[in-house]
């Protein structure tokens, strides 16, 4: 009987093995039949990792903004290729005196995917929605930028979430919103151009008002309409046509109807693949058009290979952190600044980082406004180092050190050889280091929670100011890096919340020697990264806020 | 010479044949292997004919180069603190290395191998290698071999004394052990590797648990084979108690294909403790030098520093290699049919 049974299902499994395999083959050559670069050919680029939602307000990561910038508009954005705000679906804007009045002029005639116009009503539905969210929604993981732009929400279900700084938006007319919130700070304008505040159809708003977020803290199942495409409608140059989330590839297509220029590619694929060489060896083989976060030691052999390499302006950080409530000696600051002297952070800017990049005195990039010439630097000194740790009595620290075990960054490539350097260096001053690593998906909530005593991450700035670096740390407390000094909070609400641009400008920089003299973690580096296009390409600007426009792309 | 009769035959019943075709070979080539070194038993003189089949390897050139490769292999792992120059995870040359612009250094006079991309001695990291893979190779077979025994052992002795319901039991044994044959053994071990979590101590668990199923099929059918001989029959008569006849009479008997399993596991255990270190399931100290991390490090670099990759992947392959031959000389050596 068994002999019978299982033969036949295992004649199916072959056969349609084999048809699968004849199906893939004439897939192939077709694909290779058609290698023209006309303009109806998909652009396919390679990102390093997978995209989470289809609603950009739904996280807070790089990956999934690089789709949403293509599909939704926030009202300002940065100028191309730079850091600069200008208008993006406001043409112009302005602020009252005391900054708690935001006054938009929308552009004109502009139309969201699914046919419905742009318009005041449209803005503040979308302002209001988010204002209003509840449940899974209040959680930081989901509503991260909201949280840290605007505060808390119309009715905050935690304690721990701080008041709504928003308070209406109002249409003054047909095209004129106008957004209240209840103090000025430096976050704006800056925070109306971000990523996660893209803006949707009034139509896609009521579509999906009543799905919900289910799911406990750390387990969230994110709605349906922002996991399959074909709700949500946006104004960008491409539409969203299809999310494979088995194959990680995202579908764009040109919306025609476009307000400006319309996009080059009439079809983008955003395709995630995470390793490094694979994403290399794909630009190589042709399968993919383009890729981001090139490897620093890939950037000559493909420039010599004919491909473009165009290099980011710097503006980020990587940083290792110290957690102090997750090992009490850290709490010792003479114990972090041996750690920060036992570190040859010039060696991983030499040999591991893109050219270009250097190391880091502070917790901010020197290409923005705040950056402090006069902050306490922490030379490379190995015998101060150890001498500075008898003196505090650790001689015999042993200390947890974590690193993303399966991504590069654009702060941060090959984490593996910066954590065996910097852990190199701790243990020849006596450290011992215990190695921990997670995936990344893993490794920012256990991060962010305070799991790691030691951990390296990085950021990169979303807008051109100070507090989007130093504020984001070091407002309050902070369960990344675990220490309360109201001192530091208090005056870093004061510099943010200052309206005089070159009186806020010396805040920061009395802020960031401060920081540097609390020393809460070690700044180790600002680097350039590089993104790679096919020579038939012709790349959008690229952008320091690694803020690509692909609409700008075309083909050769 | 006496074939055992065939309805003692350990290459099991209905279910193997109808299963893949993957299984049913993988089944039967450990069977046969059962079958052939069970069948020595007959001439009466076991230690003869170990003492014989030393004789014929010593003429065979496999099992030579096989014997000197792995000789070599243990004493570089054993003696590798005294053998390498340096501290494996010491980044002395650091700044004479520049990944990020493809600078390497290669063999030089204090450097046999050059050094890797973070400039530490790249001989002294392979030498120090080579004892961890010894280590996990030898502790994964080990757990292979202890679980796998228990559990084959108790089968076979169940299925050849137990009557009835020890044939139940054998039943039950085997099928579990036959779904477990069924899965690839790399990807038996990387879903185990996953469950627990990335260490060291995971790839030996992993490796060793992939290797279950080989050697508890293996004893399990010696045994079966072994069951049906005269000498157990006359233990039978005798009224000597059935676990005495199974573990003073039957299984010495039985552990010869066993004994020559272990030393053709030691060479897939390097190879899958390699591939899952390779996949980052091994030790999460990158530090820590062992072979199958070394190679997919060393991948980055293949265009600028293949030599990085070429070192450790010859290492496996060799080592791996030189397992393999002496297994394979062993068995030939034991194999009734090509002895006579």
């Amino acid at each position: 009987m068994l002999r019978k049974s299982s033969r036949k299902p295992l004649a199916l499994l072959a056969a349609a093995t084999s048809l699968a395999l004849v199906a893939t083959a004439c897939a192939e050559s077709t694909r290779e039949g058609g290698d023209g670069a006309d303009s109806s050919e998909p652009f396919v680029f390679a990102a390093a990792g997978s995209i989470s939602t289809l609603d950009p307000f739904l996280t807070s990561d790089g990956e999934t903004y690089r789709y949403s910038r293509q599909v939704f508009e926030t009202l300002l954005r940065h100028e191309s290729g730079g850091s600069e705000i200008v208008g993006g679906l406001a043409e112009d804007w302005e602020q009252s005196e005391d900054g708690t009045e935001w006054t938009f002029h929308l552009r004109e005639n502009v139309q969201f995917h699914d046919g419905d116009a742009l318009n005041a009503e449209a803005v503040c539905a979308n302002f209001d929605r988010w204002h209003n969210l509840t449940g899974g929604y209040q959680s930081s993981n989901n509503s991260y930028y909201w949280q840290s732009v605007f505060g808390g929400f119309a009715e905050n279900e935690d304690e721990d979430i701080p008041d709504s700084r928003y308070v209406s938006c109002e249409a003054q007319d047909e095209l004129t919103p106008v957004i209240t919130i209840t103090e000025y700070s430096s976050i704006f304008p800056g925070g109306f151009s971000l990523a996660a505040f893209g803006l949707m159809s009034p139509s896609t708003l009521e579509a999906i008002a009543d799905q919900e977020i289910t799911g406990e803290e750390g387990n969230y199942t994110l709605p349906e309409y922002s996991q399959v495409a074909g709700t949500v409608a946006g104004t960008g140059p491409f539409t969203v046509e299809e999310w494979d989330q088995d194959q990680d590839e995202v579908t764009l297509q040109r919306f025609e109807d476009y307000w400006g220029e319309p996009a080059g590619f009439e079809t983008m694929l955003l395709r995630a693949i995470p390793d490094e060489t694979a994403r290399r060896q794909a630009l190589e083989a042709g399968d993919i058009h383009g890729y981001d976060l090139v490897a620093p030691a890939d950037v000559e052999p493909l420039e010599a290979a004919g491909f473009q390499v165009p290099t980011r302006d710097v503006f980020n950080v990587l940083y290792m952190a110290y957690q102090q409530e997750a090992n009490e000696a850290l709490a010792d600051l003479e114990v972090r600044q041996a750690l920060a002297h036992a570190v040859d952070r010039q060696r991983i800017v030499d040999t591991i980082l893109p050219a270009g990049g250097e190391v880091a005195t502070q917790f901010h990039p020197d290409t923005l406004d705040g950056w402090s010439p006069d902050v306490q630097t922490y030379d490379y000194d190995p015998d101060l180092a150890e001498e500075m740790l008898a003196d505090a009595g650790q001689e015999d620290l042993t200390l947890e050190f974590c690193y993303p075990s399966d991504v590069t960054r654009p702060y941060m490539p090959a984490p593996r050889d910066i954590f065996d350097v910097i852990s190199a260096d701790l243990e020849a001053v006596g450290v011992t280091v215990e190695p921990v690593t997670y995936e990344w998906a893993d490794y920012i909530p256990r991060t962010n929670s305070g799991e790691c005593p030691l951990y390296l991450l990085g950021w990169t700035g979303d807008y051109n100011d100070a507090y989007n670096f130093i504020g984001t740390w070091f407002s309050g407390y902070n369960s990344e890096f675990g220490f309360r000094d109201e001192d530091l909070f208090e005056a870093m609400a004061e510099a943010s919340g200052n309206p005089d641009d070159a009186e806020r400008v010396a805040a920061y920089q009395e802020l960031n020697n401060q920081i540097m003299d609390i020393l809460p973690g070690l700044p180790i580096s600002s680097s350039p990264p590089s993104i790679a296009f096919a020579e038939n390409v012709n790349p959008p600007a690229v952008s320091p806020l690694t803020q690509e426009n692909f609409s700008e792309a075309s083909w050769k | 010479m006496t074939t055992p009769p065939s309805s003692q035959n350990p290459a099991g019943t209905g279910t193997r044949g109808g299963a893949a075709p993957l299984l049913g070979r993988k089944a039967a080539k450990v069977d046969r292997l059962a079958e052939l070194m069970g069948e020595r038993g007959d001439d009466g003189h076991g230690a003869g004919v170990w003492r014989e089949a030393f004789l014929r390897m010593r003429r065979s050139p496999m099992a030579i180069s096989g014997a000197v490769i792995v000789t070599v292999f243990v004493l570089v792992a054993l003696f590798s603190p005294l053998i390498a120059p340096y501290s494996p995870t010491a980044q002395t040359w650091g700044a004479e290395v520049f990944p990020n612009r493809n600078v390497f250094v290669g063999p030089r006079a204090e450097n046999l191998l050059g050094l890797d991309n973070l400039g530490r001695d790249q001989f002294s990291r392979m030498v120090i290698g080579a004892r961890q893979t010894l280590l996990v190779g030898v502790v994964a077979t080990l757990v292979g071999f202890c679980v796998g025994a228990l559990l084959g052992g108790s089968a076979g002795a169940a299925a050849s004394l137990g009557g009835a319901w020890g044939r139940r039991f054998d039943n039950v044994v085997m099928r579990v052990i036959d779904m477990m044959l069924a899965l690839p053994t790399l990807l038996l071990a990387v879903t185990v590797a996953a469950l627990i979590g990335p260490s060291l101590t995971t790839v030996m668990i992993a490796v060793g648990v992939a290797q279950i199923p080989i050697f508890a099929r293996l004893l399990r059918g010696a045994m079966i084979s072994q069951g049906s001989r005269d000498y157990v029959l006359a233990a039978q008569a005798l009224g000597v108690r059935k676990r005495r006849i199974a573990l003073a009479h039957i299984l010495p008997n039985s552990m010869g294909p066993v004994i020559v399993q272990s030393t053709l596991t030691l060479a897939t255990a390097i190879i899958d403790a390699a591939a899952l270190s390779y996949l980052g399931l091994g030790n999460p100290d990158p530090a820590f030098p062992e072979w199958g991390t070394m190679l997919a490090d060393a991948q980055r670099f293949l265009s600028s520093a293949p030599s990085l990759a070429v070192y450790p992947a010859l290492a496996i392959i060799v080592t791996a290699l030189g397992f393999t031959l002496l297994g394979e000389a062993m068995r030939e050596a034991l194999d009734p049919k090509v002895r006579k």
